[in-house]
């Protein structure tokens, strides 16, 4: 059948009546917000240049371009697994609400190659490479592969946002009671974007955060690394969500239950997932006691100060939305919802930051003004990619559409 | 005053599920009903009370926790076992020990419990059960005091219901069946 008489019945059912008014509530305010937060990281990259935190400066931009490019293509990898499941309990809007951050992706592969000009000050093998190691970790290669690796996730991303955002894929997601493949593009592209996801998320962790420390190693360091950029990507969808809920008209999705009911069992289904990752880890490196591998984990969770900040990521990213949110009730409740995932959030980050920051600077946490006005640049530009995504996010949310049958 | 079964049948699940509703809301009998297929409809509308199984769930996953840490502190002290000059007792690998005894108990006492709960298996078909509420209809039973019985035929027929029959149980049933 094709996409115009799929369309056409699937208007003939009545889903696809529904009228699409453009929503913009996220507009001039939240562009100015924008903006400013990103001009405020801008002075803070330059002045902790000029005043000669190099270590800080780059530290806190690697931990950043990782936390967000892992917020953005986590959540369109929520799309994608949407679509390869054939989720379509959600309606249009949890589809819209993980596509929204995708322009994300392209600014974060430019961000990336500002890492060249940092490689030296973060990099340890740049400086005195390591001769069985030095095929792999050199400055060229380095900078190719993962730059091509971003560049095809950015591409493929984009690719598969716009066929989701297309009438076919609307049309399909609209009409949950058929037991229908999704249109034949999305078919094809869903799988290819998780198979690359999963390869190319393992190498970015290998290259930008393993090889911080160049002679430690552990094989389930990749997936444990997407996995949490999946889950940083639920959480952020999930905050937006109950942000959104208080800035929409009344009666649009998200003042249903079922839809935060649903995202509650997502955040605490993937922060499982996520400490099931963690533990494996951790239990071989012990078992193990290898010098080689525990140094890393020694450093991180019985080294002062790093050791409450591993302990904290540990409570807000698992221990916190396990107990907090094993109760559908507390699911359903948008304030603790919204605070789970706002720890989940900062939880992710603070990961992320543990992972990289105890290989560049062991003895001091670097956190200071400089760090705090990059992560706000960060956000500012993150913020400002997502705008028109979030719009599309509010038209769906208020369009009155059917989210799966059992409400 | 004797005990009256009022037995309806429906050829829609709505139906069914409007008609519980509507006496569970008037307060007027005890109700049963009979499926084809495990209705969720059916079953958010007598809006009863979570299952005590899930006690039993919860009390077989703590169990085995309990006996997890027994099993691995237990043999752990009982043998001074030395394991590449770690503590005695070091909780990482004991986590793994206690999560699979808290599954495979919590699992066992929650199968338990819903077989204790639940009335699982009834080796005699419920009263009012008839062979077409397996294949085609939805059979609902209202157990009532004689007056009221004309009232709840009159509704479960405004509700839908294709046939609508009455029979006269004794008191003793009634309490064997409850």
């Amino acid at each position: 059948m094709s996409v115009e008489a799929k369309t056409a019945e699937a208007r003939g059912r009545g889903v696809a009546d529904i009228i699409y008014t453009p929503v913009a509530v996220v507009g001039v305010k939240t562009t100015v917000v924008g903006v400013i937060l990103a001009v405020l990281g801008l002075i803070g990259f330059a002045a902790g240049l000029a005043r000669g935190e190099a270590l800080t400066v780059w530290g806190g931009y690697l931990v950043n371009l990782l936390f967000f490019l892992s917020v953005a293509q986590g959540a369109v990898m929520v799309s994608v697994s949407y679509y390869l499941a054939q989720g379509r309990w959600a309606g249009t809007t949890q589809f819209r609400l993980a596509e929204a951050y995708a322009p994300f992706l392209w600014v974060g592969l430019v961000l990336f190659f500002g890492l060249y000009f940092g490689r030296a000050v973060i990099f340890p093998w740049v400086l005195h490479p390591i001769a069985q190691k030095a095929a792999w970790l050199n400055t060229p290669f380095l900078f190719a592969r993962d730059g091509v690796m971003l560049f095809i996730m950015a591409l493929l991303s984009s690719i598969f946002v716009r066929l989701s955002r297309g009438e076919a894929a609307r049309a399909w997601i609209l009409s949950p009671n058929d037991i229908e493949f999704p249109p034949s593009p999305i078919r094809r592209i869903t799988p290819v974007l998780g198979i690359l996801y999963c390869f190319f998320y393992s190498f970015l962790a290998v290259d930008l955060v393993m090889s911080l420390a160049p002679l430690w190693r552990s094989t389930l360091f990749g997936w444990y690394f997407f996995a949490g950029a999946y889950w940083s990507g639920i959480v952020t969808m999930t905050f937006t969500a109950v942000i959104l809920r208080s800035q929409l008209k009344a009666g649009n999705v998200f003042t249903r239950p079922k839809v935060f009911h649903d995202l509650g069992k997502y955040v605490f289904a993937f922060s499982i997932f996520w400490v099931y990752l963690l533990f494996a880890q951790y239990i071989v490196i012990w078992y193990g006691d290898i010098p080689v591998e525990t140094f890393f984990l020694v450093q991180r969770v019985h080294h002062m100060p790093w050791s409450p900040l591993s302990i904290a990521c540990a409570f807000l990213i698992f221990l916190i939305p396990f107990l907090v949110l094993m109760s559908v009730r507390t699911k359903e409740i948008p304030s603790i919802l919204g605070l789970v995932s706002l720890l989940g959030i900062i939880g992710m980050w603070l990961e992320r930051y543990v992972l990289v920051e105890p290989s560049l600077s062991l003895d001091a946490i670097p956190f200071g003004l400089t760090q705090l006005l990059i992560t706000l640049g960060f956000l500012g530009a993150f913020i400002l990619c997502s705008i028109p995504g979030l719009n599309r996010v509010a038209t769906a949310a208020t369009a009155g559409e059917p989210i799966g049958e059992d409400e | 005053m004797s005990t009256i079964a009022v037995i309806a049948s429906f050829g829609e699940e709505d139906q069914c599920a409007q008609a519980v509703h509507e006496l569970r809301t008037a307060e007027l009998g005890e109700l049963q009903t009979f499926s084809p297929f495990p209705s969720h409809k059916i079953q958010h509308s007598f809006a009863r009370p979570k299952s005590r199984a899930r006690w039993a769930t919860f009390t077989g996953g703590v169990t085995g926790v309990l006996t997890g840490l027994a099993i691995t502190i237990g043999t752990s002290w009982e043998w001074n076992l030395n394991v590449g000059g770690k503590p005695v007792v070091s909780w990482p690998p004991f986590i793994v020990i206690c999560f699979e005894l808290m599954i495979l108990l919590g699992g066992i006492f929650g199968l338990l419990g819903f077989f204790a709960f639940s009335g699982v298996p009834a080796l005699e078909p419920a009263f009012g059960y008839s062979e077409r509420f397996g294949s085609d209809l939805f059979g609902l039973v209202v157990r009532c005091d004689e007056p009221k019985a004309s009232r709840i035929e009159a509704m479960l027929r405004e509700a839908g219901a294709q046939e609508v029959s009455r029979e006269i149980i004794n008191q003793e049933r009634v309490v064997a069946d409850a």
